[in-house]
């Protein structure tokens, strides 16, 4: 505990008394991180190429049958597929959707700006189980769409809402917006009232000033919110299984499927390493995608 | 020396990886009560002695003693010191009250007796009332006074300041150069400061130490250090002055580039190179015919000050800066030749040219 | 030209209203339908009751749920907050090799999906018999929250004057007096910030909760979740009420106390 005060020479220094109080300060922290991040990784890796007769304490021999699985069946190439399409419309939806609200936030000058930044980013704190609760209420075949076009006497019949890939595509573009707003207002600091003014003076309108002031300044924040908002996406379960009602399959629900009800945990982990691969090539690509922008 | 109250011996700081010593061999002593200013160029290793009397950092070699007794193994936090930092550093999150009192309550002192200390400590700064304030109600004047109260309290060994008046405006630096000083004297307290402002360094300290590149360039009154430097760097760094190098000739006589000859107080061997400097404010316009060391030359340049005139006069290949009185009498113009003379006493030796 | 900037502006302000209307959409029916008096899941209510509270309060599944995630949040903040403390104060105040490595280890979770990491710490912690059990949810959340106290007490660590650390010590604490004194107290607001996000995270998760829990350490979340999968009536809306008033208390007592922007 000393250390906060011997800092300034300890900084310099690496006697032998200071290296014992760093590694007392390093030690909980990383064991803690050892142990629910980089054990898991590297454990996982290894049950995706263990057969299936492995069991909660280990077993199992070495083979690369559940990525043959993955990569040949059918199945799991239809979840992938559906999951790149979940990801991909709410991705869109959600920024589409977000745009706006961050544009309006970035820019107002209205006294209730913190509230309504609060208003927008409060979502956040309320779990994702209870949000989706809310859709089902609204979207069920119950619930507040369809009793409203029944009472009007719109339709007769149900409207199918969820259940299907439509609900848990809504649900998530709602839940996920708050994460894309976020990201875009951080990623709009260089939009200031001033650029717009000085391009309405050398006769821009309105239109102009937009796509030629605002767009191209604030697309950095618009494709970091999309790809945010898109791996979120795709890795999401919650939503995808009780919007889906069981009948959405993306890779979210199969690997819980797999871990806790089939007990496949080499399935599990190899599809979990599928998710992980697409998620860390869809980084790189952003990462290219932003230089290139930049540039 | 032996019986005086610091003592700072062969004081050498070399940072890892460093190649020359931050602080190369320092020594220098205090009598109790004396006020020393530590004065010198930024880098030139002056705060580093501060943080090593401290004990913010250890030295390399050498020792400090207070009474005679080597303090420099002891722990910061047993050494008794009271320090002003630059910014202050004032406790953010206690009250200026808190602030003065929390040396006293690592000291164990009761709870009576520190509030009581506290409350003397806050009239001694003029803060009387005001320990109930948050550091931030506090102007920066105020604040540098709680710093100050905080230091004393403890009633300290030794008073060390890093820069006291860095961080106030013109006109309360003035007033605070002046407060510092007395509480200094009313205190008693042995005390050291750091600046790399000469004015404050001349008008606070009994004595300054100069320093450059981490050596100890001189040590004296500020009379002394004004009037008497004895380096170059020491010339040109207090005020200034213009600086000439020549040849002994005879006692007290010089041969100088692009004068004649120039009269001077000072021991250096026949035949010897010499450095000497001429201040402004020591020239005179020329009165009397039968005075030595006369330059004559053409005004190139005059500020009027007030006070005093600003005249650059070119002296053959040599720009000599005089301050002359502005009640003078007639005043040269531009362009005019004048001739100025400078009382031999006032051309200072300051330094053997190394051949 | 002034009726077309009117009409934008009304334009522009509508568009805003109705995003803003769909974002809380959920969270407003869900307060409408945790008053209606049926027992099954219907809009609009018919009349207004405080039914469905009742009957939550009633549900020892719930109830023993809750209790476990207060807790459970609790011991997370309280152990992601210290583990944080540690790690902050390392890397702001020392310069060591392996540095680079160690943030690199905070940071990567970040990056990696919570899906992923719930299938790794089942794999990790289930030979270990810590499925279902305190100790292997509370380190669950553990891997989760740590990146986010890092991130605010380090924040709040370097924004300590070591000046201040200095006087403090030249004025007679000694180091350990000093961290209680001077360096816990100024990164206060740090450590409240990250205690109560990580609260918070433990608090709501559901992800990596659903693959570690099942029955005995079975969270709020997890509670709600498996009876989602059978019943959506608004027993589970009043629950919704009072699990976001709970989030919205604690950060609105937390940027009361010591302001949570600030923090952040």
């Amino acid at each position: 505990m000393s250390a906060a005060a011997t800092a300034p020479t300890a900084t310099s220094s690496t006697s032998a008394a200071s290296r014992g109080i760093l590694l007392m300060l390093l030690l909980p922290g990383l064991v803690a991180l050892v142990i629910t991040f980089l054990l898991p990784l590297i454990w996982l890796l290894r049950a995706s190429f263990t057969s299936s007769t492995m069991s909660a304490f280990g077993g199992g021999d070495l083979t690369t049958q559940s990525y043959s699985t993955v990569l040949f069946d059918p199945f799991y190439w239809r979840v992938t597929w559906n999951t790149l399409v979940l990801g991909f419309n709410v991705a869109i939806f959600a920024v589409v959707l977000s745009y706006p609200i961050a544009l309006f936030l970035a820019r107002t000058e209205s006294r209730f700006r913190g509230v309504l930044t609060a208003l927008a980013v409060a979502p956040l704190l309320t779990s994702s189980v209870v949000r989706t609760y809310g859709w089902m209420v609204i979207l069920g075949d119950r619930g507040v769409i369809n009793s409203t076009l029944q009472s009007l006497s719109v339709t007769s019949g149900v409207i199918k809402l969820t259940n299907n890939s439509f609900g848990a595509t809504v649900a998530l573009i709602e839940i996920l917006m708050p994460y894309a707003i976020l990201a875009m207002l951080s990623g709009f600091g260089r939009l200031n009232a001033q650029l717009e003014e000085a391009a309405a003076m050398l006769g821009a309108n309105r239109f102009k000033v937009f796509t030629r002031i605002i767009l191209p300044l604030s697309l950095p924040g618009v494709l970091t919110a999309a790809l945010l908002v898109f791996v979120l996406a795709i890795s999401s379960f919650v939503t995808p299984r009780l919007m889906g009602g069981g009948r959405v399959f993306v890779l979210g629900t199969e690997v819980f499927n797999e871990a806790t009800v089939t007990l496949n945990w080499p399935l599990a982990a190899a599809l979990s390493v599928m998710l992980l691969v697409l998620f860390s090539s869809i980084i790189l690509l952003y990462q290219r995608a932003l230089r290139a922008l930049e540039a | 020396m032996a019986d005086h109250h610091v003592i700072i011996d062969n004081l050498v700081k070399t940072y890892p990886g460093a190649q020359k010593p931050s602080v190369d061999h320092v020594s220098f002593s205090l009598p109790r009560g004396e006020m020393l200013a530590l004065l010198g160029p930024s880098g030139c290793g002056k705060t580093t002695i501060l943080r090593m009397i401290a004990g913010l950092i250890a030295p390399t070699s050498g020792a400090i003693r207070l009474d005679g007794e080597d303090v420099s193994s002891i722990a910061v936090y047993k050494r008794n010191m009271g320090m002003v930092f630059q910014a202050y550093a004032l406790f953010p999150h206690m009250t200026i009250a808190r602030n003065i009192s929390f040396g006293l309550e690592m000291r164990k002192v009761g709870r009576a007796e520190r509030e009581e200390r506290v409350r003397k400590a806050l009239d001694l700064v003029k803060l009387t009332g005001l320990g109930d304030r948050k550091v931030s109600q506090l102007s920066g004047g105020q604040q540098q006074r709680a710093a100050i109260a905080r230091s004393l309290v403890i009633e300290p060994e030794l008073l060390l300041l890093d820069e006291p008046l860095s961080n106030l405006d013109a006109k309360l630096r003035d007033e605070m150069r002046d407060e510092i000083r007395d509480i200094q004297a009313r205190t008693g307290v042995t005390a050291i400061f750091v600046t790399h402002d000469q004015d404050e360094a001349l008008s606070m300290a009994d004595r300054l130490a100069v320093m450059s590149a981490g050596r100890l360039e001189q040590i004296g009154t500020p009379r002394e250090i004004f009037d008497r430097p004895q380096t170059e760097f020491v010339a040109s760094f207090i005020g200034a002055g213009t600086v000439f190098e020549g040849k002994v000739t005879e006692h007290g006589l010089a041969m100088v580039e692009d004068l004649k000859e120039l009269r001077f107080v000072g021991d250096a061997p026949l035949g010897s190179p010499v450095k000497l400097m001429i201040r402004p404010h020591r020239l005179r316009l020329l009165t009397d015919a039968g005075q030595p060391n006369r330059f004559s030359g053409t005004v190139e340049h005059i500020v009027y000050r007030g006070q005093t005139l600003t005249l650059n006069v070119r002296c053959g290949s040599r720009l000599l800066q005089a301050d002359l009185p502005t009640h003078a009498g007639m005043l040269p113009e531009r362009g005019s030749t004048v001739t100025l003379s400078v009382a031999p006493e006032d051309v200072t030796l300051v330094g053997q040219v190394s051949p | 030209m002034q009726e077309n900037a009117l009409l934008a502006r009304i334009t522009w302000n509508t568009l805003i209203t109705l995003l803003y209307f769909f974002l809380l959409a959920p969270i407003i029916i869900v307060f409408i339908i945790s008053f209606d008096t049926r027992q099954y899941l219907a809009f609009p209510p018919e009349s207004f009751s405080l039914g469905s509270y009742v009957k939550v309060f009633h549900n020892a599944k719930f109830i023993s749920a809750f209790w476990r995630s207060l807790i459970i949040g609790g011991i997370v903040g309280v152990v992601a907050v210290s583990a944080g403390m540690l790690l902050s104060l390392s890397l702001v105040r020392y310069k060591f090799r392996g540095r680079a490595a160690v943030n690199f280890l905070i940071l990567a979770p970040f990056l990696v999906p919570h899906i992923v990491l719930a299938v790794g710490i089942m794999l990790v912690i289930a030979p270990l018999g810590l499925l279902d059990s305190y100790p292997g949810i509370v380190l669950a959340h553990l891997g989760i929250t740590i990146p986010y106290t890092v991130r605010t007490i380090t924040m709040s660590l370097m924004a300590v004057d070591t000046r201040v650390e200095e006087a403090a010590l030249v004025h007679g604490a000694s180091p350990r007096m000093v961290f209680w004194r001077i360096t816990l107290p100024l990164v206060r607001p740090g450590l409240i910030a990250g205690g109560v996000i990580a609260f918070l995270i433990s608090f709501d998760e559901a992800t990596i909760s659903l693959f570690i829990v099942s029955v005995k350490a079975s969270t709020l979340p997890t509670e709600i979740y498996h009876y989602l999968e059978y019943s959506t009536d608004p027993q589970i809306a009043a629950l919704s009420v009072i699990l976001i008033l709970i989030s919205v208390g604690v950060v609105v007592a937390v940027e009361k106390l010591i302001g949570l922007r600030r923090a952040l």
